[in-house]
């Protein structure tokens, strides 16, 4: 069976431009709007702390890998937050009883095609130790590594070009992803 | 391309901004703690030895996992040799505008035609 999508810009910051995708079945509406429509009901804090996050390295930093985890099962796929020992992160679940902290559970799997471009796709609150075994992420993750797959292969091909910085892309505003 | 703003709109009507000012200082913080590790070439472990911790203590510093007192980044400004937080001096005085003077403008025109008048005269001296 085919599958198509399209490219959706989502945001410009000063240093880092992202953008999602839309599944066929979805017109308009990006997987990452989808994530975040979710999110703002079910976890809106978590959401709040991801999405901050995304905006100060975009605007201060740039999305350098350890800004990201690695979940790369068959493509370059990355989430956030991140969980290099430096950047575990930022977000704390305290437990004022127990004098404990859990870290953000809640997923957002991205592609970080260089330092200033990122796709934002999916995601879900992770509940167990892999993505592979977890009901609620391991269908994002998948739809993630496939994703990144195809977009590798559309900067392979050309179908999606570089800006002369590097630091854009630029693409027929009808460019279908199959897959 | 069509330009969309879906994060920053989205901060704007739902974010709150503690958590985004803690996210802002977080990273500022630890970004300075990693650059500051690149430059001496030091990882974690250096910089437990250091401050004479456990690398697990600081790994759990610097992890997000652990909501960092002032002592603790203290003890790693005098390890790193620097400044993780800036204070600012204190300000012994600072000019204030007060706004204008009511019936400033013809105290300015006297000032000029006095001015004016005094560079005209030519004044001849008694001997």
């Amino acid at each position: 069976m085919n599958n198509f999508a399209k490219i959706k810009h989502i945001n410009s910051f000063n240093l880092v431009e992202y953008y999602s995708v839309c599944l066929e079945e979805d017109e308009d509406v990006s997987l990452f709007e989808q994530f975040v429509a979710k999110h703002t009901k079910e976890n809106k804090e978590k959401l709040n702390h991801i999405l901050s996050w995304i905006k100060w390295i975009g605007n201060k930093y740039t999305a350098k890998a350890d800004y990201f985890r690695n979940e790369a099962e068959t493509a370059d796929t990355s989430a956030l937050p991140p969980n290099n020992p430096n950047w575990e992160p930022n977000y704390i679940e305290w437990n004022n009883e127990t004098q404990t902290g859990e870290t953000n559970n809640l997923r957002l799997y991205t592609f970080r095609a260089n330092d200033h471009v990122v796709f934002l796709f999916n995601g879900d609150v992770k509940t167990a130790d892999t993505a592979q075994n977890c009901p609620n992420v391991k269908s994002h993750f998948k739809m993630a590594n496939t994703l990144t797959r195809v977009l590798e292969q559309c900067f392979r091909n050309h179908d999606i070009k570089w800006n002369e910085e590097q630091t854009d892309i630029e693409l027929e505003d009808d460019l279908e992803l199959n897959w | 391309m069509k330009k969309n703003s879906i994060i920053s709109d989205w901060l704007a009507q739902n974010g709150d901004p503690e958590i985004d000012q803690f996210v802002e200082k977080n990273l500022a913080i630890t970004e300075k703690v990693r650059n500051k590790l690149i430059l001496k070439g030091w990882n974690n472990g250096d910089l437990a030895k250091a401050m004479g911790k456990s690398p697990s203590e600081v790994s759990k510093w610097l992890s997000g996992m652990h909501n960092l007192t002032l002592k603790s980044i203290i003890k790693m400004e005098r390890a790193l040799e620097t400044e993780l937080i800036h204070c600012e001096p204190i300000k012994e005085f600072e000019y204030v505008f007060l706004g204008m003077i009511h019936g400033a403008d013809d105290f300015n025109k006297k000032k000029a035609d006095y001015t004016a008048s005094s560079e005209m005269s030519e004044y001849s001296l008694a001997m």
